[in-house]
């Protein structure tokens, strides 16, 4: 699968690079053609999601599987080019994680219109017409990340949040769990929201920026493993590693180790490839118009140095 | 005789080349396409491809004003984002659709406009100066006035430029259509488009036959701007959604179509319908490779040496056409 892959779109490049050239179509077959549309690969979480969508596909002999993206999360409207021309193939099924909740609304009506079934993964939409969705409670994730951070800090001091994208779901879910419960505690100051987009090397600038602004800052918590690696650095660079408690959210295999090793308190685990897996056995059912469930919740749990181990398996 | 003949025909090929050249490319791309994904020649997904191209030609068309003047607007994705947050503000707030297009119209050639003063009136050494100020104004100012929020559900009205149709046809593809017919007869057929090809020529000689290039070139980056917000108001009603990270990087798309499109980039030259062609090359390898379920990743690889690979063809003509002059001296 992943060799034909791999050779057709070495087909393809080498066909747009001499600007001509002959290949034989595709192969008509009965296969179902099952989509998977992340909001980018550029990173382990993604990563992880995909390979576990993929062992979904291998595991049916009739499902014909690919997996797109954008470049980068910010590219909301490459997103929806992808998704329209998956759209125009007449795909059995989508499975997509919208990198902007409301601009993928249209483009899914029109997948509805085609009678293409789409299953949402990780990031919910304000769609009714989805036939699952596929991923985690993340304010129950921001709650549990509050709490911890809580004990770890004796509910006492300056609290702070590097975020991805405003706007989106998961992120905004994450946020509002964790200020929930931080709000409880009457010691604790929560200073600042910080926007990172889930880049690593944004998560690191704004870190440095809120060390210089709170020379006392106990906590921060970061709404994805991208931005807390980027915040690890920047901590270790000023000599505050383990001074300060920093949250993740994700439970990458970078992250987990970092917890291990004591460079990162803790981090919010997500079965990435458990989502990607169900996300697709989902799109299959919906494609063979079986009964799909119209919420799956993968579950999340805390990591920490204890437990780590069981995460790195 | 025989290297005069032997000239007649460089010049000849050259001459094609220049101007069939990015067109050809396009059309052998199509086939290829066509040959490899049953699904690329289809009249719905040719629309998608200009339908995906609008927002990148309507920069582009901007963008190929200012690169004629031997300038460049690193501007017009900010721009474009800061309109977009606009217009969506406007229409939330209560503004009739209309109301809000104008506005956001207006905002964008008078940010464009400010490109060009700055330029010229604070004599700043390049036009990279000024637009890549505006750059981060514009983007800072987008995030700020959102809270770095996108600004979505718009509306119906609002929302035609975008995602309405007319007789089955796209109306951003009317729009693009439009504005081409119209950049094409204001820069071959007026004064002020030939003003605009002057100054990128020769600037001084264009300001010693009396051109005023102060006020052409304001003119030339307020019309980029204004292109933006065009483009703006196309891709929040596509988009239903003004989003402040909007046309992040789109800078750089539009001016690779622009370059792909056979303009040069030190002035003096560059056709509408070059332009197009760029656009529509960069549009149909992304939905090409897109229907060949190929990575975006690679699509960037492909677009990269398209890029350079046009620009070094153009190179290969011009030394060709330099010889031949030679061999008739």
């Amino acid at each position: 699968m992943g060799f034909r892959n791999r050779r057709c779109e070495a087909v393809a490049l080498a066909a747009a690079l001499v600007l001509a050239g002959g290949c034989s179509r595709v192969e008509q077959t009965k296969k179902l053609e099952i989509v998977l549309v992340v909001k980018a690969l550029d990173s382990e979480f993604w990563q992880r999601l995909k390979s576990g969508a993929e062992a979904a596909a291998r595991a049916d002999p009739g499902v014909k599987f690919a997996v797109l993206a954008p470049e980068r999360e910010i590219n909301i409207d490459q997103q929806v080019a992808i998704l329209e021309d998956q759209v125009l193939k007449k795909v059995s099924a989508l499975a997509v994680a919208p990198a902007g909740v409301a601009e993928v609304v249209p483009v899914l009506e029109k997948a509805k219109a085609a009678g293409i079934p789409v299953v949402i993964v990780d990031t919910d939409v304000p769609w009714p017409s989805r036939v699952s969705f596929v991923g985690i409670d993340n304010r129950l994730g921001g709650r549990l990340a509050g709490e911890y951070v809580l004990r770890a800090i004796g509910g006492q001091g300056k609290v702070a949040v590097i975020r991805g994208v405003m706007g989106v779901a998961t992120q905004d879910d994450r946020l509002a769990g964790f200020r929930e419960v931080i709000a409880q505690a009457p010691g604790v100051q929560y200073v600042a929201a910080q926007p990172a987009n889930s880049e690593r090397a944004l998560g690191m600038s704004v870190m440095e920026n809120l060390l210089t602004l709170h020379r006392d800052l106990r906590a921060v918590f970061a709404t994805n493993d991208q931005m807390a690696l980027g915040a690890m650095e920047a901590i270790a660079a000023r000599n505050l590693t383990g001074k300060i408690v920093l949250v993740g959210f994700d439970a990458t295999r970078e992250a987990v180790r970092a917890v291990q090793a004591g460079r990162m308190s803790a981090v919010m685990a997500q079965y990435a490839e458990a989502i990607g897996r169900r996300a697709i056995e989902e799109a299959i059912k919906a494609a063979r118009a079986q009964p799909v469930e119209k919420r799956v919740d993968i579950g999340t749990a805390l990591v920490t140095k204890e437990n780590a181990g069981e995460f790195l398996r | 005789m025989k290297t005069a003949d032997r000239g007649f025909w460089a010049r000849g090929v050259s001459e094609a080349l220049r101007r069939f050249g990015p067109l050809a490319a396009l059309l052998l791309m199509g086939l290829a396409l066509s040959l490899l994904s049953e699904h690329f020649l289809t009249f719905d997904n040719l629309l998608n491809v200009f339908r995906q191209s609008a927002v990148n030609t309507l920069l582009a068309l901007g963008q190929l004003l200012v690169i004629i003047t031997a300038g460049i607007d690193l501007s017009v994705g900010s721009i474009l984002g800061l309109c977009c947050v606009l217009a969506a503000l406007l229409v939330k707030a209560g503004a009739p659709p209309g109301l809000a297009i104008a506005a956001a119209l207006a905002a964008g050639a008078g940010l464009g406009t400010i490109n060009g003063l700055l330029f010229t009136k604070l004599r700043l050494p390049h036009p990279f100066i000024p637009t890549l100020g505006m750059m981060n104004v514009a983007r800072g100012l987008a995030l700020v006035i959102t809270g770095g929020f996108p600004v979505s559900e718009l509306g119906g009205g609002f929302r035609y430029w975008g995602a309405g149709a007319v007789a089955g046809i796209p109306a951003p593809v009317i729009v693009v259509v439009c504005f081409c017919v119209l950049f094409h007869v204001f820069l071959t057929r007026t004064t002020l488009g030939r003003d605009i090809y002057a100054i990128g020529g020769n600037r001084q000689a264009a300001l010693l036959s009396g051109i005023p290039v102060d006020r052409r070139l304001a003119l030339v980056y307020g019309l980029s701007g204004f292109m933006s917000a065009a483009g703006a108001v196309v891709l929040a009603g596509r988009m239903n959604s003004g989003f402040p990270l909007a046309g992040v990087g789109a800078e750089l798309d539009s001016i690779a179509a622009v370059i792909i499109g056979g303009a040069s980039f030190f002035g003096g030259s560059g056709t509408v319908l070059g332009t197009l062609v760029g656009a529509l090359i960069m549009g149909v390898l992304r939905n090409g490779l897109n229907l060949l379920n190929v990575s975006a990743y690679w699509q960037t690889v492909v677009i990269g040496v398209v890029i350079v690979a046009a620009v070094w063809v153009d190179v290969l003509r011009q030394r060709a056409t330099e010889k031949s002059r030679a061999a008739r001296r």
